[in-house]
């Protein structure tokens, strides 16, 4: 490690300022879960540290009217924790509650698996589904950008002398569930082998009225579904419907890792994994129809 | 160098570390706390748990001056007077020990788990430990310490 300065922001504008003068030669630490066994393993050797874990600005959940914001040093504990993130939002609530252990919760931020970018990381799918926007910050100025452009669009990755401030979406209406299934290799300290995450609704017909899938693992990043959403609206969410639709998405995630020694692995659990996420919701929205009628 | 200040099991510090140092070996090589264990260095293990501002953490995932300001509880922090903290007793009492490298970070998080919650269900034990690793005693023997533990404290109201 050739690490020089080290600097605690206290604040947005300093953090932003630090990063200006610094660029490429700064990073931006947060929980620290995986940078700094990156800076042990000499995989990045960065002259500046900046660390935003203290940064009250940064962490925070707060509801604005029909929107939740969520800052980008918040904790996962302190997301699982919040009752902002419950009910309708328990997906979300459920992939923070499986990252790492108790204390990589306690450490990792929301905005550190945004900006990490591993396709593993938990939290994004479901962030995707709520088709959530981040906001960058520098010195330059500030600019929203869609969770799931982030990482297909090159012009939307953050930049070296940006600073993720905080993650926004619109609350789900109250009878759209958003849901959570992962594959890990063991119940705790597990990465995601891959992990599904759906935002639907079963409406009186009994057909999907809305239906959002995204994917982590399945591919270089996490990403949305569509082929799969798109077969799935309109119609009735019986259990031949449901294979049917894992099939699309077997085919698709079978293009996309072509040649991974996962593959055949990956190809007979994704059904499951699948399954799990879609009909949990479908459990719920059922449920919740025969309640209101 | 930087200066930090911090306050380790009760007593104030004022520190010139080397940027590039971990909480841990500022534990370990600078206050000479060598009660607290390192692992695997990556997160996975649990060794070197303590306790920052009231939560459990990886002391190998903090670096030093990130916890500049911060109120660290070790091991070493735990008993009182000379005395072991009821914890540390049922673990001993229950033979929840056995090579013992694991010990004091499962002891930190037990402790985290019931400052947050006092009356946990074994599975809310287990769930609290498993950022812990024990290749000896396989779990059991902990989570029956714990629920001692847990006995200990409510009579002696710590």
């Amino acid at each position: 490690m050739e690490l020089q300065e080290v600097y605690k922001g206290e604040n947005v504008n300093e953090i932003i300022r630090v990063l200006s003068i610094y660029k490429n030669e700064a990073k931006i630490i947060a929980g620290g879960t995986d940078i700094i066994i990156d800076l042990r393993n000499e995989k990045i050797s960065p002259k500046v540290l900046i660390d935003i874990s203290n940064t009250r600005e940064l962490s925070y959940i707060k509801e604005e009217g029909e929107f939740i914001e969520i800052g980008g040093a918040t904790t996962f504990t302190q997301l699982i924790e919040n009752p902002l993130i419950q009910e309708n939002l328990q997906g979300l609530k459920k992939a923070c509650s499986l990252v790492g252990s108790p204390q990589i919760r306690n450490k990792g931020t929301i905005g550190g698996n945004i900006a990490n970018g591993s396709s593993a990381a938990d939290s994004i799918p479901p962030l995707i589904c709520l088709n959530s926007t981040i906001t960058l910050v520098s010195t330059r100025g500030k600019r929203e950008v869609y969770l799931e452009d982030l990482y297909t669009d090159m012009n939307k990755t953050i930049r070296e002398d940006e600073l993720l401030t905080n993650i926004r979406f619109k609350k789900p209406k109250p009878e759209q569930i958003l849901t959570f299934s992962k594959l890990g290799l063991r119940k705790a300290l597990a990465i995601s082998r891959m992990s599904i995450s759906t935002l639907l609704e079963i409406n009186k017909k009994g057909v999907f009225k809305a239906i959002k899938i995204a994917s982590g693992s399945l591919g270089k990043y996490p990403m949305r579904e569509l082929e799969v959403e798109e077969f799935l609206l309109e119609k009735s969410p019986d259990e031949k419907t449901i294979y049917k639709a894992a099939k699309i998405l077997q085919e698709s995630m079978g293009k996309r890792l072509k040649g991974r020694s996962t593959l055949p692995y990956k190809r007979e659990a994704v059904i499951g994994v699948f399954r799990e996420a879609v009909e949990e919701g479908v459990n719920w929205s059922c449920e919740r129809n025969k309640i209101k009628g | 160098m930087k200066e930090i200040k911090l306050k380790v099991n009760g007593i104030d510090y004022i520190l010139n570390i080397d940027e590039d140092i971990r909480l841990i070996d500022l534990l370990r090589d600078k206050l000479r706390l060598t009660g607290t264990k390192e692992g695997c260095g990556e997160g996975e293990c649990g060794a070197c748990t303590v306790i920052m501002d009231g939560v459990s953490v990886n002391s190998c995932l903090v670096m030093a001056f990130q916890a500049d300001g911060s109120n660290i509880l070790t091991i070493e922090g735990l008993e009182e007077e000379g005395k072991l903290h009821p914890i540390q007793k049922a673990f001993i009492e229950e033979g929840a020990i056995q090579c013992g490298y694991c010990t004091p970070g499962m002891i930190m998080s037990v402790k985290a788990l019931l400052d947050k919650q006092p009356y946990p269900s074994r599975e809310e034990i287990r769930k609290g430990i498993s950022g812990n690793l024990c290749r000896c005693t396989g779990y059991n023997k902990i989570v029956d310490a714990t629920e001692m533990a847990i006995k200990y404290i409510k009579e002696e109201g710590v």
